[in-house]
C-alpha cells in the first residue's frame, strides 16, 4: 500500500518459507550447536559438517513425509531442524510456502541460531506452550531494567515505597517478553501483514492493559505513551536484531526491492533540483550544510533499530529539509515534498524499502497516523513512491531526453551510495572543522575587541594624562606669571582681600608696568637686563615678598638684622608688623602682612631693596620649583643662563641668612625660568624643549642644588621645599599662608 | 476535569488538499498559529500542525496535515489521506483552474478516505474580491451538489478560517455521536483518549468508550 502494486503484492500475497541468511553470529555460536566440540559453520546452520549432514537428512525425511510435492530447492530450507516450529504450524507453513514457492529465497542459515545462546529467563510465559529452549536472553531484560530506570526515574524511584510502580516495570518487561515470543512464534505461520496486524493488536492490548490494570492507575497519559514507546522500542530492537523476522522478513521482496530502489536512485542521479522544481539555493553554503545534515539523518535511519528511532531520524531529516526550503520563503508541503525527493535521490539510503516497510508494519499505528513523525514519514513514503514511479512526465521533460538520461550507465561516477557516504563523512568533518574555526574566530575577535578596548583605554588614559599635564602646565605658567609678578600679584590679591583702596590702586599702577616687563624677557639677556627692573620692583614689593614667604621675611628680620641692607628692611617690616599685629613673635596673620606689604609699597624707592628683592624672588621660585618638576627643570637652565641670579644667589648664600638666600636664589631662578619658559614656548626654541625632556632629572638636581650647594641650613631649606610642595601650582595664596606658619614655628 | 491545556479526549486528523498555491499552508498556519505566513518565517514548533479546540465541552486535538498540491505528485500523495477524519478542500477564488480541479480532488478524497470523512470546501483568498474568478454562488452550488460544506475564507485576514476548522470538527464529533463514525476502525482518523488517569472514565454521552481492542 505504500509502494503501489508491486509492494503490495510483495508483502500481501507472499509467504515466507525461506529465512534470510544471518550476518550476525556471535563468537559463542562458532562451536557446533550440537555441542560436539567441533567448530560449526554458518553455512551449515551452526553445526559442524557431520552434524549438519545428519540434520539435513533428518529434515529431508520429515519433509518428504509431510508433503511429497515440495519442490526441490525448498527442501534445503533450514528451518526444519528448529524446535520452534510446532508440527501444526509447520504444516501450515508448508502450505503457504507452497503457494509462493517461486519467490523463495535461497537461504542457508539457520534462522534462530541466535536463540541458542539464551541462558536463563525468569520470565514465565503461561499462555505460550512452547519448548523451553526458546527464551529471550537475560541481557535483554537487564537492558530493559536499566533503560527503564533511566527513562522513568519517577516510576523507578517510587518503587521502594509503592508496590504498583514496581509492577509497572515488571508489567512492561513481561509484556515485552510475551510480545517477542508471540512474534517469533507467529513469524513462521503468518504473512507479514498478518504479523503486522498481530503486532498492532499487541500494542493495543498493552494500551488497554495500562488503562485497566491497577498497576498503572498512578501513571498519567503522557507517561503511558512513553511506556508504550518504551515497550515498542525494546521489543522491536530485539526483534530487529533477529534476522528476517520483522526487518525485511522472509517471504517479502523487501530485500530485492531495496536493491532495485538503490539502483533506481543511482540511475536517477542526474535528476537535479531544477527537474523537481524545488527552490534550493545550492550555491549557499548554509543550504548545502542543511542538505548534508538531512542526508546523514536519512542514512542514519538504517542504523536505528526500533521503529520509533527510525521515525525520529526521518523527522530530523525532514526538519532539515524544511529549513532548507524555507531559506528563501516560508515553506509548505508544496515545497517539502520535492525537496525531500531531491534529498532521497542524493542520499540513496541503504535498505530504504525495508526500513520503510518495517516502520509501516511494526510501528505503533497511532504514531504513524498522527504527529510530526507520522507526517514526515508519510512524506518520505510519498517521495519514495514518486521515485519508484518516476517518468518523463513527472519531471516535465521530453520522453526522449528522459530516456537518454536513463540510458546512461548507472555506474557513471561510481556508486552513488559510496559517494553519498563519503560526502556525508566529509560534510560532518567539515562541519566540525567549521565549528572549530568559528569558535577560534570568535575567540580571536573577542581578544581583538579586548585589545582594542585596552588600546582605547590606554589612549584615553594617555589623553587624560596629557590633558592633566597640559592643564597643570597651563595652570602653572599662569600661576608662574603672576608669581613672577608675584610681588605685584600678591599686592593685587592683598589689595583685593584688603580693603585698602588707595594702596591697591597705587600697586595696580605699579603692577601693570611690571607685568609687561616679564613678557619681554624671553631671553636670558633681556631678563638679565630687566632684572634690575625687577629688582627695583621687588624692592618696591619687598612687603609682597614677605607676603608670599612670610616666614622668610620674619626670619630675615631677625637673621638679616646683622646684614646691612636687609637689616633696614627687616626693621621696617618688623616695625610695621608690630604696629599692625599685637603678637610679638612676628607670627602675623596673613592680613596683617598684607597690610605690611601695602605698607611697603609706600616705601618705594628705597636703595636697600635690590638685594632684598633678590632674596624675595628666590623664595617664591622655590615653592614653584618643588611644586612642579617640569618647571623646576627649567630652573637649572635659567640658573646658568641667568648670570645674575646665581650670583645673587651666591651672594645671598654667603649671607648668614642662608635659608632665606637659598630660597631667594631658587625663587629668582624659577622666576627667570618661568618667564623664559613662557617666552620660549612662544618662541619654540628647540634647545629649551630638549631641556624640558631632560626635566625629570634636572628638577632633582635643582632641588639638590639648593639643598647642598647652599649647605647652610638644611632645615630651613627643607621647610621651604615643603612649603613649595604644598603651594605647588594651583593656589598661590594657599601656600603662602602655609609657609608663614611653618616658618613661624621654627622661628 | 482537571485537564490542562494538553489534555484532550479526541484526536481528529485533517488533511488540507488543493492545487499548488491556493494557500493550504497559509490556512493551516492561520489556524494553528493565528498568523499569516507571509509575514513571519515558518518555524516548526514542537507540536506540529496541531491545535486543541473544544466542541460540545470536549477537548479535541486537531492534527492537520498539509499536502503537496502539484499535479505530478497526485499519484503518490495518497498516503496522506489515510486515516483522515476531515478533509479541507481548498481552491483559490481568483484562479479558475484551481476550482476546475476540484472534482478530481473530490474523487481522490472519496476514494481514499472512509465514507464518514467530512469534506469541507474552502474558497480561499476572499480578501482579493476584486480579482475574483469564481463566484460564490457557483461554488456554493458545486458544494451542495456534492454534499460538501462550503465557506469562503481568507488566510490573510483570518476571515472564516476558524469557522471552517471548527465546523468540520463539529460535524465529525456529531457523526461520532450518531455512531456513523466507527472509532474502532483503524483509519477512522479519530483517536479517543481516555480521560485523565486514575479516575473512572467519564465517557462522553453518546460516544463510544475507548478503543475496545
Amino acid at each position: 500500500m505504500w509502494f503501489g502494486p508491486n509492494l503490495q503484492r510483495s508483502y500481501k500475497y507472499m509467504m515466507f518459507a525461506s529465512k534470510m541468511p544471518s550476518l550476525r553470529i556471535d563468537q559463542s555460536d562458532l562451536k557446533c550447536k550440537n555441542g560436539c566440540d567441533y567448530f560449526g559453520n554458518p553455512q551449515w546452520q551452526g553445526y559442524c559438517s557431520k552434524c549438519h549432514r545428519e540434520q539435513m537428512q533428518r529434515q529431508r525425511k520429515a519433509e518428504k513425509a509431510s508433503s511429497a510435492t515440495l519442490p526441490k530447492p525448498e527442501t534445503k530450507k533450514p528451518d526444519r531442524g528448529l524446535k520452534i516450529t510446532s508440527h501444526s504450524s509447520f504444516s501450515k507453513f508448508e502450505e503457504k510456502r507452497h503457494r509462493q514457492s517461486e519467490t523463495l529465497k535461497k537461504a542457508n542459515l539457520l534462522k534462530f541460531s541466535v536463540f541458542k545462546k539464551s541462558s536463563t529467563d525468569d520470565y514465565e510465559h503461561t499462555s505460550e506452550k512452547r519448548p523451553p529452549e526458546f527464551k529471550i536472553p537475560a541481557q535483554v531484560n537487564e537492558g530493559m531494567k536499566r533503560d527503564f530506570r533511566v527513562r522513568f526515574p519517577q516510576l523507578s524511584q517510587s518503587r521502594s515505597s509503592k508496590e504498583p510502580s514496581l509492577a509497572v516495570d515488571r508489567d512492561c518487561r513481561a509484556f515485552v517478553n510475551s510480545f517477542i515470543m508471540d512474534v517469533i512464534k507467529c513469524t513462521n505461520v503468518m504473512t507479514v501483514d498478518e504479523l503486522s496486524e498481530r503486532v498492532q493488536r499487541q500494542y493495543q492490548r498493552f494500551m488497554k492493559h495500562m488503562d485497566t490494570s491497577p498497576h498503572f492507575t498512578n501513571v498519567d497519559a503522557d507517561t503511558k505513551e512513553l511506556l508504550m514507546d518504551f515497550v515498542e522500542k525494546h521489543a522491536m530492537t530485539y526483534l530487529h536484531e533477529l534476522p528476517s523476522i520483522v526487518f525485511s522478513p522472509n517471504g517479502t521482496e523487501d530485500e530485492r526491492l531495496d536493491r532495485a530502489m538503490s539502483e533506481r536512485i543511482q540511475q536517477l542521479s542526474w535528476v537535479g533540483e531544477r527537474h523537481l522544481e524545488c527552490r534550493l539555493d545550492m550555491n549557499n553554503a548554509e543550504c548545502r550544510q542543511l542538505l548534508y545534515k538531512a542526508i546523514s539523518e536519512l542514512l542514519g535511519m538504517d542504523s536505528a533499530l526500533s521503529p520509533g528511532d527510525k521515525l525520529s531520524r526521518v523527522r530530523r531529516c525532514c526538519r532539515h529539509v524544511l529549513r532548507l526550503c524555507s531559506s528563501t520563503a516560508p515553506a509548505s508541503a508544496d515545497d517539502l515534498l520535492p525537496a525531500l525527493i531531491f534529498t532521497v535521490l542524493k542520499a540513496n539510503p541503504p535498505r530504504l524499502v525495508s526500513n520503510i516497510n518495517f516502520v509501516t508494519r511494526f510501528c505503533n499505528a497511532q504514531r504513524l497516523m498522527t504527529g510530526e513523525g507520522g507526517y514526515y514519514f508519510t512524506n518520505l513514503c510519498c517521495a519514495v513512491s514518486f521515485i519508484e514511479n518516476l517518468t518523463a512526465e513527472s519531471l516535465n521533460m521530453e520522453k526522449k531526453e528522459f530516456d537518454c538520461y536513463m540510458a546512461m550507465p548507472a555506474s557513471i561516477g561510481g556508486s552513488a551510495w559510496a559517494a553519498a557516504l563519503s560526502l556525508c563523512g566529509a560534510a560532518r568533518e567539515a562541519d566540525e572543522q567549521r565549528a572549530l574555526a568559528h569558535k577560534l574566530r570568535a575567540h580571536t575577535t573577542a581578544i581583538h575587541e579586548r585589545a582594542d578596548l585596552l588600546a582605547a583605554n590606554a589612549k584615553s588614559f594617555e589623553e587624560q594624562i596629557a590633558k592633566k599635564v597640559e592643564d597643570v602646565l597651563a595652570k602653572t605658567p599662569l600661576e608662574i606669571k603672576p608669581r613672577r609678578e608675584l610681588p605685584r600679584i600678591g599686592k593685587f590679591k592683598e589689595i583685593s582681600t584688603a580693603p585698602l583702596i588707595d594702596l591697591s590702586t597705587s600697586h595696580a599702577h605699579g603692577e601693570p608696568q611690571q607685568s609687561p616687563e616679564p613678557k619681554p624677557e624671553p631671553q636670558p639677556e633681556p631678563a638679565a637686563s630687566q632684572e634690575p627692573n625687577i629688582t627695583i620692583q621687588a624692592s618696591e614689593n619687598e612687603p609682597k615678598l614677605n607676603i608670599l614667604g612670610f616666614e622668610v621675611i620674619e626670619r630675615q628680620s631677625p637673621s638679616k638684622s646683622p646684614q646691612n641692607l636687609d637689616q633696614t628692611w627687616d626693621l621696617k617690616q618688623t616695625s610695621s608688623l608690630e604696629l599692625l599685629t599685637p603678637s610679638p613673635l612676628g607670627f602675623t596673620p596673613f592680613d596683617s602682612r598684607s597690610i605690611d606689604e601695602l605698607m611697603t609699597p609706600d616705601d618705594f624707592g628705597t636703595d636697600q631693596l635690590p638685594p632684598g628683592l633678590s632674596n624675595i624672588n628666590y623664595d617664591i621660585d622655590l615653592s614653584d620649583f618643588s611644586g612642579d618638576n617640569s618647571i623646576a627643570e627649567d630652573a637649572p637652565k635659567s640658573d646658568p643662563k641667568d648670570p645674575f641670579s646665581p650670583e645673587a644667589l651666591k651672594k645671598v648664600t654667603f649671607d648668614p641668612f642662608a635659608p632665606q638666600t637659598s630660597r631667594g636664589y631658587e625663587g629668582l631662578d624659577s622666576f627667570d625660568e618661568f618667564s623664559f619658559i613662557d617666552q620660549r614656548k612662544q618662541e619654540t626654541d628647540p634647545f629649551e624643549v630638549v631641556h624640558r625632556g631632560q626635566d625629570p632629572f634636572s628638577p632633582v638636581d635643582i632641588a639638590k642644588d639648593p639643598f647642598f650647594s647652599p649647605q647652610k641650613q638644611p632645615q630651613q631649606q627643607s621647610t621651604s621645599i615643603l612649603d613649595d610642595n604644598d603651594s605647588p601650582t594651583s593656589g598661590c595664596l594657599l601656600p603662602s599662608p602655609m609657609q608663614p606658619q611653618s616658618s613661624g614655628k621654627p622661628t | 476535569m482537571t485537564s490542562g491545556p494538553y489534555n484532550y479526549s479526541y484526536i481528529f486528523k485533517y488533511i488540507i488538499i488543493g492545487d499548488m498555491g491556493v494557500g493550504k499552508s497559509c490556512l493551516l498556519h492561520q489556524f494553528t498559529d493565528k498568523k499569516f505566513m507571509a509575514d513571519c518565517p515558518h518555524t516548526i514548533g514542537v507540536e506540529f500542525g496541531t491545535r486543541i479546540i473544544e466542541v460540545a465541552g470536549q477537548k479535541i486535538k486537531l492534527q492537520i496535515w498539509d499536502t503537496a498540491g502539484q499535479e505530478r505528485f497526485r499519484a503518490v500523495t495518497r498516503s496522506y489521506y489515510r486515516g483522515a477524519a476531515g478533509a479541507l478542500m481548498v481552491y483559490d477564488i481568483t484562479r479558475r483552474s484551481t476550482y476546475n480541479h476540484l472534482s478530481s480532488w473530490l474523487t481522490d478524497t472519496r476514494n481514499l478516505t472512509n465514507p464518514s470523512t467530512v469534506i469541507f470546501l474552502i474558497g480561499n483568498k476572499s480578501d482579493l474580491d476584486g480579482q475574483r474568478d469564481v463566484t460564490y454562488e457557483e461554488a456554493k452550488q458545486f458544494a451542495d451538489e456534492n454534499g460538501l460544506m462550503f465557506v469562503e475564507a481568507s488566510a490573510k485576514t483570518g476571515q472564516n478560517v476558524e469557522e471552517a476548522f471548527l465546523e468540520t470538527a463539529k460535524k465529525i464529533y456529531q457523526s461520532i455521536q450518531d455512531g456513523r463514525l466507527d472509532l474502532n476502525a483503524a483509519e477512522s482518523g479519530v483517536q479517543h483518549k481516555p480521560a485523565s488517569p486514575g479516575r473512572p472514565l467519564a465517557a462522553p454521552p453518546a460516544a463510544r468508550d475507548n478503543c475496545a481492542c
